[in-house]
């Protein structure tokens, strides 16, 4: 069986430009084309390799440290701003008529 | 109050709170979530949550059910933020005035000076608060892009109509930011003795 690792690029002197797409791929913004053939060279370059799974653990950590969800009181104070306003409203619409 | 009546006028009661169910309450969390990264700060984020949905409710008669309300509601929050509650926060952090200067020197899509050589593995043995540590570390405006990108999804033409940028500038404020991020953890994991050294880019 050959050692793929071993068969691997160490070095890669585009990875600026290979780092750019690689956020674009996982950004949803690159072409198909453009993510075809990174992944299909993405096994024979530990670089772009070791960038690309970088980039997948940061959103995943980011995903599971950095959400938090609503008060469940902050929700009941909106509707509750929004039911007088609209309370409001509809005694302003016969005043308004009566008015005219 | 009166721009509100003039906008929920065009609605019956039952219309403008359907609307609200339907197009508001599905995205609470993802305002509070970006709200709190925003402000630091549970009290503020609250306010500031509440005043958009308010503002946003003002003009809950001319939303056109079909569009993407997700996006309409965080360019609110983002402008209320920015129009009123970043004033009332200390200033702008250091590394915040090097990123501006840099962003005035001409160079619309400058490199990061290097890339610091940080794992995944290294990130995914971070179970404590370092991700969080290292996001509010972050200057607000790059804070803000990685939220958008990355916690929420948005496409780059809808990042650049919420924070009101070119996609150009999406795309290399995004880069930085991430960066930006990346050199930080680098940091906290060098602090607990993980191999981070800094290569050229």
């Amino acid at each position: 069986m050959i050692d793929v690792q071993n068969t691997m690029k160490t070095n890669c002197s585009h990875q600026p430009d290979c780092l750019k797409l690689i956020q674009r791929i996982l950004d949803k913004e690159a072409t198909a084309e453009e993510e075809a053939r990174f992944l299909a060279n993405k096994d024979h370059c530990l670089p772009c390799k070791k960038g690309h799974e970088l980039e997948l653990a940061l959103r995943k950590a980011l995903k599971s440290k950095c959400t938090t969800s609503c008060p469940s009181g902050l929700l009941d104070s909106i509707r509750s701003k929004i039911s007088s306003i609209l309370l409001f409203i509809l005694l302003l619409i016969p005043l308004f008529c009566w008015f005219i | 109050m009166s721009t509100e009546i003039d906008s929920a006028l065009a609605l019956t009661e039952s219309q403008a709170r359907a609307l609200f169910e339907k197009e508001f309450v599905p995205h609470m969390d993802a305002m509070y979530n970006f709200a709190l990264r925003l402000t630091n700060d549970e009290d503020d984020a609250h306010d500031l949550v509440q005043d958009t949905c308010m503002r946003a409710f003002r003009f809950i008669g001319s939303f056109e059910p079909g569009t993407y309300a997700k996006a309409w509601l965080f360019r609110i929050l983002k402008n209320n933020f920015i129009n009123d509650y970043r004033k009332k926060s200390r200033g702008p952090s250091k590394v915040e005035f090097e990123w501006v200067e840099q962003s005035f020197a001409g160079d619309d899509d400058p490199e990061p000076a290097f890339q610091a050589d940080l794992q995944a593995e290294t990130v995914n043995e971070m179970l404590g608060d370092e991700i969080t540590s290292a996001i509010q570390a972050l200057p607000v405006d790059f804070r803000m892009i990685i939220i958008l990108c990355d916690l929420e999804e948005f496409s780059y033409e809808e990042m650049a109509k919420i924070l009101n940028i070119p996609i150009g500038t999406v795309r290399s404020r995004l880069h930085r930011a991430r960066a930006l991020l990346k050199e930080t953890l680098a940091n906290y994991a060098a602090k607990k003795g993980y191999k981070t050294d800094m290569l050229s880019a």
